[in-house]
């Protein structure tokens, strides 16, 4: 993993779990922009995986590579199936339901890099 | 894998009644009660696969406890989102069976912390997942008594 990169993921679930709790406060559902944000993220975690897949060709993988692609693949999953399931709902409660999920997803890649680095 | 789409279809006589005889449990509030259970259904899944897979030796009944979280959090999961009224009481009882492992378990474990070999999902009652463990099968049941509650007031007014 690079950490300038995981950085990068870190910040932009931030914004985006800042961006929902704003609409949270002013009682908007989620928009299809944020749904792009979203996306957006999801690139740069694919973006992750790729490197972490030549890093570990290259002999500089994680120290446990079993729970460091299992926690990869959850936190791929999150955001997809959290923004449909969002999407869905017209109230409020779907932003809720994003920043929960960028929230997750943040946790998630700090939890991977614990992983990466064998804590 | 359980399609959450099949048992509204033909749901028969519950069908098109279904709307004024039950609030859905997976709408408003529900809509995020149901995230934080996928999330923790993710976590107890990924959790109970690896510890099956890589050491299930070490100590058979602290990760088959972990595997039997994990199946009543996924259940639980679902039964919330459909929300119609047979996963109602399924979810019911995924969700008190929950309630009582995470109070039965956290409670065996802090009077004996080596009593299952290893940690659980439900140890220190969920203390590792930031007591979610512990609040969430309590917020379910008053979200499934809620929702079955303004059920009546709906129909009344």
């Amino acid at each position: 993993m690079i950490l300038g990169l995981l950085l990068l993921v870190v910040a932009l679930c931030v914004a985006l779990a800042g961006w929902a709790g704003w609409f949270v406060a002013r009682d908007r559902a989620v928009i299809l922009n944020q749904l792009w944000g979203g996306a957006a993220i999801e690139v740069l975690l694919l973006v992750q995986g790729v490197v972490a897949i030549v890093q570990g060709a290259g002999g500089g993988g994680a120290s446990d590579p079993l729970l460091f692609w299992g926690y990869f693949a959850t936190t791929l999953v999150i955001l997809p199936v959290a923004a449909a399931w969002a999407f869905a709902e017209r109230t409020r409660w779907s932003s809720v339901v994003l920043l929960v999920a960028s929230l997750t997803v943040a946790f998630l890649e700090w939890r991977m890099w614990q992983i990466w680095m064998g804590a | 894998m359980t399609d959450p789409t099949e048992p509204t279809g033909p749901a028969g006589p519950t069908g098109p009644s279904e709307r004024t005889a039950a609030r859905r449990t997976g709408r408003g509030f529900g809509r995020v009660l149901v995230t934080v259970y996928g999330i923790l259904a993710f976590a107890a899944l990924g959790r109970s696969s690896y510890e099956l897979v890589v050491k299930f030796g070490e100590a058979p009944v602290a990760y088959t406890l972990s595997t039997l979280a994990a199946a009543v959090y996924v259940v639980a999961t679902f039964a919330l989102a459909i929300g119609t009224p047979a996963w109602r009481v399924t979810a019911w009882i995924t969700v008190g069976i929950e309630a009582v492992g995470v109070v039965t378990i956290g409670a065996l474990s802090l009077a004996d912390p080596g009593v299952f070999g290893e940690s659980t999902v439900w140890s220190g009652f969920g203390q590792g997942y930031g007591y979610v463990p512990l609040v969430l099968p309590f917020v379910g049941l008053w979200w499934l008594w809620r929702t079955s509650r303004s059920t009546s007031e709906e129909r009344t007014a």
